[in-house]
């Protein structure tokens, strides 16, 4: 490989191209100076627990968006995921069979998306919203909108640890291996990052862009389950109106974490990244004890400064052209 | 005339992006009535020089003056103020605009009412069209009316044209105008420079084609990587003394054509048809030969291109590869038999610009890399370094985004991709559009290793000279046919395009 | 052939849903016909009282009542309202999501002489216009504000979670804690307090962050059940929590349970059942006469400690939510 002429230029490429990992640095550095109980073992692993839903769903979408599609539907298919689940344990008694009938029926609904999307070239905007509402409905429907309470050991998903490390977290890094791995050593990956970067030209190159997109709908849909059965297993209770809005978090994970919007580009530990971001956030500022509308503002700002960064640190990267 | 004050003055300019010194103390002044010319390979700094004019760069030091007096130019509007007009190689447009909105886009007029005076604007382009006479009305189907989809990119760029000089500019930078437009076009375009030339205008034109610039230019100054060579009259200066003060070097042949045995029949295709696009296609490669495609624009040779390839499939014919029968529906179809397109739409079918030069090169290749589902990453590098080695691809890591590559080392990633292949039938749809001279010279050398090797080989091309330089056998096509076969031994300039035009057709009625 | 598949799916479907809706609604002249136009489905509390109303209509044999999911839009509400008088319902129940917005809607009901009944909640504005059948949301935070003055310690860090901004329910609440209980105990300090939208999940990230930011933590008090019992979730083994009071409001299945194993200190029991027994009573007596002047009920809002807590549990297993 040629290497960069001067170090000067060599160290400046590095700082850009990790732009986020700094961020997430600096805002570490900044809130263990803010509070003495942020850097403790406890408030750290507490932080990790708290972010693992909301990341695990974030590098479904990740792949999603690299590839140039989208999903709305996570809230409303996850909270279907996870009473299934909760209903199949409270049946059977079955944890494994509980965790399997959880991720199978994202993976099930999330066919639906994929084939709408595939197949009937249905805008993926329109066809996870129409599958949100189903979703919803669905679920409303099954559960009569009354939370399912006594779940008894269902709680060891969310709530147990392996070893000293939580489990949702254990998951959280297990996606994340997953996730890195296919888009860095399967051919998945390279279709994935081909098809939003220029359908056309991925196509041209004989990737199969229809099996791509509802491949990675089906990849989605099997994270999305996990965090269903995960979240419903924290909160240690079947909330059929659970994941309202988690979409638009988890989407806002995968762009903090340098997840391109318009698509081709987007890393698994990025995201992991944006997940800390915006969970470092939050727990600095409850520590703190700030207001809540003002915790609001705040992290919208955070949120906005740190895509501009980001941005701004790429876009110089960009030699002119020629 | 010495006395005169040039319109245009540029002093010592001078451009960094990181890691480029793109332009490096730049001088150039034109007068008025002067059609200038700047030559360069890309990566000189002439692109880089003609945004600094437009106001989209900043120079980091230098002034310009504008008759005489110093420009601040910070923005295209500071630029058009200064009755500068700019004319872009690829100009970006809105398909579902009309011809008429097109001439007036971020400046609609409006009537009393505060809404679009329609009207006017239909009157108004249509009277700015019959003044400047860049389009035929032959091209708009449906007049002023038209909407741009609808007519080819070259009337778009003919728009365009009408449109800088009706504002009436004084200073107007042309680059790379002619590269999409087919030749009786181009023709059109020359005799309007040099009338915009005679009512006084300033122009200053880019170009990589040596004949235009000959034909219409009064100076000619030539850059090399960012720095100013030389300024010259066009009469001291002719196309080879151009050619290897761009290059730096002397460039012994135009093409370098070898004589190799030509063998088996390895591409056959017969009564190809897809409808409403092209029809009873016949023709075939053999190995080690290079087959020619010409034509106008529009004339289906890149549809055919498309077809073979799989993108946009045929509707019935045979296609016979190595004297086998195949069905190409899709292009796994053609990767499979062996056939590569390299598509003369880089941005749409060639590359993925965002992502680096490892990853494309790697995309038609992954099966070659992946066992077991597992993608070898060192096999890769290995793969892609070698190839970036032997094709002499300039680009700083083999991790660069490939967007920021220029145009030539671009066109060089996109037939590497095939290369890795060793696929044996290799179409390449205008494979030197719009990279510099020397780029294209190294593209032909790769044409004719790859000819040696074996490989079939099919060239589309719109610039009749690397036609008639590199190809043993012509196709010439007309409105979706195949109309006329040419050997080497009868090739000739005019002959070809009296078919590409129809004028055959035209005698037969 | 993908077109025509599509539009016989849809053919289908549309064609299955009105034979369902005929099915479930027999035409019979001499039958009221009432509309209930619950605030949401999706509300666990909402769902309860619409599933209760269902159930005591279905008692009346002379009544039949059709439930619409305002899916807590003022619009789909709003429009539930016009599609009643237009579709002439002899009587409307409605459950507002915002009694501002469809103020101007039951004026219409109003004016078109169709009888409506407001509930959970009322509107106090419209109060003399229209029937209602409510619990004081005052009085379901103050009952557990008065029992916690003499409960929480002297000196007591708590922490607060609040409904969404701006919810009429969460404010009223949280004013009835403000003046039964922290005007009484001025030595109590707040070290936290956020909003947690009602939901669970929210306030155990909350109530983490707070565990890890306090060295104590005596009370927690909830403006719902669903945030207390995401509170007590995470500190539930850890035993320097053990002594922690727990107050929360409405008297869910969950609150019943965590209060009958001690961990929730008080709640107050909305008694969903309660309400539809008064709606459903109060709509038949309109409809046959019997009721003729405009009347405002209300249930009651016992609180619920360790000692009454059979009444809570009770009320669930009869719903099932409690096995």
């Amino acid at each position: 490989m040629k290497t960069l002429t001067n170090r000067f230029e060599r160290v400046k490429y590095i700082a850009v191209k990790n732009s986020i990992y700094l961020i997430l640095g600096v805002i570490f550095i900044i809130s263990s100076l803010l509070n003495e109980n942020f850097l403790t073992v406890l408030n750290l692993r507490n932080v990790l627990r708290q972010i693992s839903v909301i990341t695990i769903l974030a590098f479904g979408e990740t792949l999603l968006i690299i590839a140039g599609m989208i999903d709305l539907s996570v809230g409303a298919v996850f909270a279907v995921a996870g009473i299934l689940s909760i209903t199949v344990f409270k049946i059977t008694g079955s944890l494994l069979l509980a965790l399997i009938v959880g991720i199978l029926s994202g993976v099930v609904l999330n066919i639906i998306s994929g084939m709408l999307v595939s197949y009937f070239k249905t805008p993926p905007f329109i066809a996870t919203l129409a599958l949100m509402t189903i979703a919803r409905g669905f679920v409303l429907l099954i559960t009569k909108g009354q939370n399912i309470y006594q779940i008894g050991r269902f709680v060891e998903f969310g709530q147990g640890s392996i070893g000293f490390i939580p489990t949702p977290v254990v998951f959280m890094f297990l996606m994340l291996i997953v996730t890195w791995y296919i888009l860095n050593h399967t051919r998945l990956g390279r279709a994935i990052y081909a098809i939003g970067g220029n359908e056309e030209a991925a196509m041209a190159s004989g990737i199969q862009v229809a099996k791509t997109k509802f491949i990675v709908y089906v990849i989605n849909g099997a994270f999305v389950g996990l965090a269903g059965v995960l979240f419903m297993s924290r909160v240690n209770a079947g909330l059929p109106n659970a994941g309202i809005g988690f979409e638009l978090e988890a989407l806002t994970v995968a762009i903090i974490g340098g997840t391109s919007f318009s698509g081709g580009i987007g890393t698994a530990a990025g995201t992991l990244a944006g997940g800390f971001i915006v969970g470092l956030l939050n727990n600095i500022m409850n520590l703190v004890g700030v207001n809540s509308y003002v915790q609001q503002i705040i992290k919208g700002v955070i949120i906005a400064l740190a895509v501009i960064f980001d941005m701004a640190a790429k876009n110089r990267r960009a030699r002119p052209e020629e | 005339m010495s006395q005169e004050i040039p319109i245009i003055e540029l002093h010592n300019i001078s451009k960094k992006f990181p890691g480029v010194k793109a332009l490096d103390n730049m001088t150039l002044s034109a007068r008025e009535g002067e059609v200038h010319s700047i030559c360069g390979e890309n990566g000189a700094g002439k692109s880089t020089l003609m945004k600094i004019i437009n106001g989209i760069y900043k120079p980091d030091s230098g002034e310009i003056k504008i008759g005489g007096e110093v420009a601040k130019i910070n923005s295209p509007l500071d630029a058009k103020s200064y009755g500068i007009a700019m004319v872009y190689q690829e100009c970006a447009y809105v398909p579902e605009m009309t011809v008429a909105e097109s001439m007036f886009v971020g400046s609609l007029p409006l009537n009393r009412i505060g809404t679009v005076d329609w009207k006017y604007v239909y009157e108004h382009a249509q009277y700015l069209l019959d003044k400047e006479q860049m389009i035929k009305p032959s091209q708009l189907p449906h007049g002023i009316k038209t909407k741009l989809k609808d007519v080819s990119l070259a009337t778009v760029q003919l728009l365009e044209i009408t449109k800088a000089i009706s504002k009436d500019a004084k200073i107007i930078i042309m680059d790379e105008p002619t590269s999409s437009l087919p030749n009786v076009e181009t023709e059109l375009l020359l005799e309007k420079i040099i009338e915009l030339k005679k009512r006084g205008k300033c122009i200053l034109y880019i170009s990589h084609k040596m004949d235009e610039i000959f034909k219409i230019s009064d100076t000619i100054t030539i850059f090399r990587d960012g720095q100013h060579i030389t300024t010259k009259p066009a009469s001291d200066l002719n196309i080879d003394s151009v050619v290897s003060l761009m290059v730096g070097r002397e460039l012994v042949n135009d093409y370098p054509k070898e004589k190799i045995q030509i063998g088996d029949i390895k591409l056959n295709v017969r009564d190809l048809h897809k409808k409403g696009v092209f029809k009873n296609i016949n023709f075939n490669v053999k190995a080690g030969e290079i087959v020619g495609f010409a034509g106008l624009v529009g004339a289906g040779r890149t549809e055919v291109a498309l077809a073979l390839s799989g993108v946009d499939p045929y509707d019935d014919g045979v296609v016979e590869v190595d004297g086998h029968q195949v069905t190409i529906k899709n292009v796994p179809d053609s990767i499979r038999n062996n056939i590569a397109m390299v598509s003369e739409d880089r941005r749409k079918y060639g590359l993925v610009t965002v992502r680096n030069v490892r990853e494309n090169m790697a995309l038609p290749n992954l099966d070659k890399f992946i066992r077991n589902g597992h993608l070898h990453r060192k096999e890769e590098i290995d793969a892609v370094n070698e190839k970036c080695d032997s094709m002499r691809i300039k680009t700083p890591t083999i991790e660069t985004v490939t967007k920021n590559l220029s145009g030539g080392n671009q066109q060089k990633v996109v037939l590497a991709k095939w290369l890795i292949r060793a696929g044996s039938i290799m179409i390449l749809d205008e494979p030197t559009r719009g990279i510099d001279v020397g780029a294209k010279f190294e593209i032909y050398k790769l044409m004719v290793s790859m000819a040696k090797e074996g490989k079939a080989i099919v060239m589309i091309s719109s610039e009749m000279p690397e036609l008639l330089g590199m190809c043993d056998r012509l196709y010439v096509m007309h409105e979706g046919e195949i109309v006329k076969e040419f050997d080497r031994s009868e090739f000739s300039q005019e002959k070809i395009m009296h078919y590409a035009a129809g004028a055959h057709n035209f005698t037969r009625k | 052939m993908k077109k025509v598949l599509i539009l016989m799916l849809a053919v289908l479907l549309i064609s299955s849903s009105v034979v369902f809706a005929a099915g479930s609604s027999e035409q019979e002249d001499d039958v009221f016909k009432v509309a209930y136009i619950a605030r949401a489905q999706g509300d666990s509390f909402a769902s309860w009282l619409a599933n209760s109303i269902q159930q005591e209509m279905d008692k009346y044999p002379d009544m039949e009542v059709d439930i619409m999911d305002g899916q807590a839009s003022d619009e789909k509400v709003n429009s539930f309202i016009e599609n009643s008088i237009t579709n002439q319902y002899d009587l409307i129940i409605l459950q507002p999501n915002n009694g501002e917005a469809q103020t101007p809607y039951v004026l219409q009901v109003v004016a078109a002489g169709i009888p409506i009944i407001l509930t959970n909640p009322r509107i106090p504005d419209l109060m003399g216009t229209t029937y209602s059948v409510d619990a004081d949301p005052y009085e379901q935070g103050a009952v557990n504000a008065r029992y916690a003055v003499d409960l929480v310690p002297q000196n007591a860090k708590v922490v607060v979670l609040n409904g969404p901004a701006g919810n009429m329910h969460s404010t009223a609440r949280e004013l009835a804690w403000d003046k039964e209980f922290f005007a009484k105990r001025p030595d109590v300090t707040i070290v936290g307090e956020q909003i947690a939208h009602w939901n669970k999940d929210e306030a155990m990230s909350f109530m983490e962050d707070w565990v890890q930011a306090n060295d104590k933590i005596d009370a927690v008090i909830s403006m719902n059940d669903n945030m207390a019992a995401g509170a007590l979730e995470v500190v539930k083994d850890n035993p320097k929590y053990d002594d922690l009071l727990v107050f929360g409001v409405d008297g869910t299945a969950e609150a019943a349970l965590l209060i009958e194993e001690g961990r929730l200190t008080s709640t107050s029991f909305q008694n969903a059942y309660e309400l539809a027994i008064k709606n459903a009573k109060l709509a038949h007596d309109i409809l046959t006469g019997e009721v003729t002047d405009l009347v405002d009920t209300d249930i009651d809002c016992p609180l619920i400690t360790k000692e009454n807590v059979e009444l809570l549990m009770d009320a669930h297993r009869a719903t099932g939510a409690i096995q």
